[in-house]
């Protein structure tokens, strides 16, 4: 019992090295937060940056691998910490205000990284080239982001994820 | 002066960041010279001038820096060892300070933390690995798990620990002397876009060039 314990403590060990690995792999390749900061002129507090991605992905990994842990609100509302009878108002707020903190924030991180990636693998220019497209630029790149939220309202309210 | 024919070597930088509105020849890079005296007066010419209300970046050729000097210095024979167009700006002195660049480093800190936070669910979402945690469990310990095992907790600390490796700092202390991947990656960026700049100006025209 003792042996497979390790063996499986082993096992979970070296999955998290690798994923880490692979999936910062990616995120670095891509070049995303040294552009943040180069347009935001914030290059000499990278380290700030840098350990911010190091939390996040910890608050990630704790909320969706130990999700039963995670719930937060259920906690809040089930120990009343604001008071009897006013909890379930004062989280309503506050809940609020945090799930509009992550979607706006990871919909800002997700929509930056889905146009790096595009740009990584040469998309806009080759095409640009093959087209000889050389004016408005500007608007092919607004045509993006509009088709993105379209295409992302439309995801969410007809409900696209229920059928795949 | 002397007569005799004296040879400045010159080693120009790609990017320089200025404050006053006068760019100088001793602001595009080192230079040195046999001659003390030609240095000093060759480090003083004026190559350009920032007027009010003018775009704050100049790219320079090195063609005309030379030429510049050899007009004021017939006698001296430039020799450029460095880059062969120098970006200059013109940047304000109290344009990164106060609440405005916490502002702008609160913003980008949050971007990184949900966004990656994001990712990283999202991943975990995607390959399901909590199933695979499951079956794993069971073909290694040949019964269900009742909640979470080791092998969640194994796998947290695998993931930090990779992330730290990686990023090759923790808590504001780095591990070894090596830059980290945003470190590197920033500076390729940096270079990236002054080239980007560079090519742009020479295209446009609007490069300080002799003709």
């Amino acid at each position: 019992m003792f042996i497979r314990q390790i063996f499986l403590a082993l096992l979970g060990a070296s999955a998290g090295f690798i994923v880490s690995g692979g999936v910062f792999t990616v995120l670095i390749s891509v070049g995303l937060i040294p552009r943040f900061a180069g347009k935001m002129h914030i290059a000499r507090h990278i380290f700030a940056l840098e350990e911010m991605v190091v939390l996040g992905t910890l608050a990630g990994d704790f909320f969706s691998v130990f999700s039963d842990y995670g719930k937060l609100g259920e906690w809040v509302v089930s120990n009343q910490l604001f008071g009897r009878g006013e909890t379930e108002a004062v989280w309503q707020a506050i809940g609020n205000v945090l799930l509009i903190l992550f979607g706006i924030f990871s919909g800002i991180f997700v929509g930056c990284l889905a146009l790096a990636i595009a740009e990584m693998l040469n998309t806009i220019p080759i095409f640009a080239r093959r087209i000889g497209f050389r004016h408005g630029l500007g608007l092919a790149i607004l045509a993006v982001a509009l088709g993105k939220l379209t295409g992302s309202l439309i995801y969410f309210t007809q409900a696209v994820y229920l059928y795949g | 002066m002397s007569t005799n024919n004296v040879t400045l070597y010159l080693k120009a930088e790609q990017n320089v960041e200025l404050q006053s509105e006068d760019v100088y020849v001793k602001d595009i890079g080192k230079m040195t010279c046999s001659d003390e005296h030609i240095l000093a007066k060759v480090k003083t010419l004026k190559l350009h001038h920032f007027k009010e209300g003018e775009p704050k970046r100049q790219v320079i050729s090195i063609l005309k820096v030379i030429a510049e000097i050899e007009k004021t210095f017939p006698n001296v024979t430039v020799e450029n060892l460095g880059e062969i167009d120098v970006l200059v700006e013109q940047i304000n002195v109290n344009r990164h300070k106060g609440p405005v660049q916490m502002v702008k480093i609160v913003f980008v800190s949050l971007i990184s933390f949900f966004g990656t936070a994001f990712t990283i669910m999202a991943f975990h979402n995607d390959i399901g690995i909590n199933e695979v945690f499951t079956k794993v469990y069971e073909m290694v310990m040949g019964q269900s798990s009742d909640g979470y095992s080791i092998l969640e907790l194994s796998y947290s600390i695998g993931l930090a620990v990779g992330i730290i490796t990686f990023f090759n700092h923790i808590g504001g202390r780095r591990i070894t002397k090596d830059p980290t991947p945003i470190e590197v990656e920033m500076r390729v960026y940096e270079s990236d876009v002054n080239k980007a700049l560079i090519e742009t100006a020479d295209r446009e025209g609007k490069m300080l060039d002799v003709h």
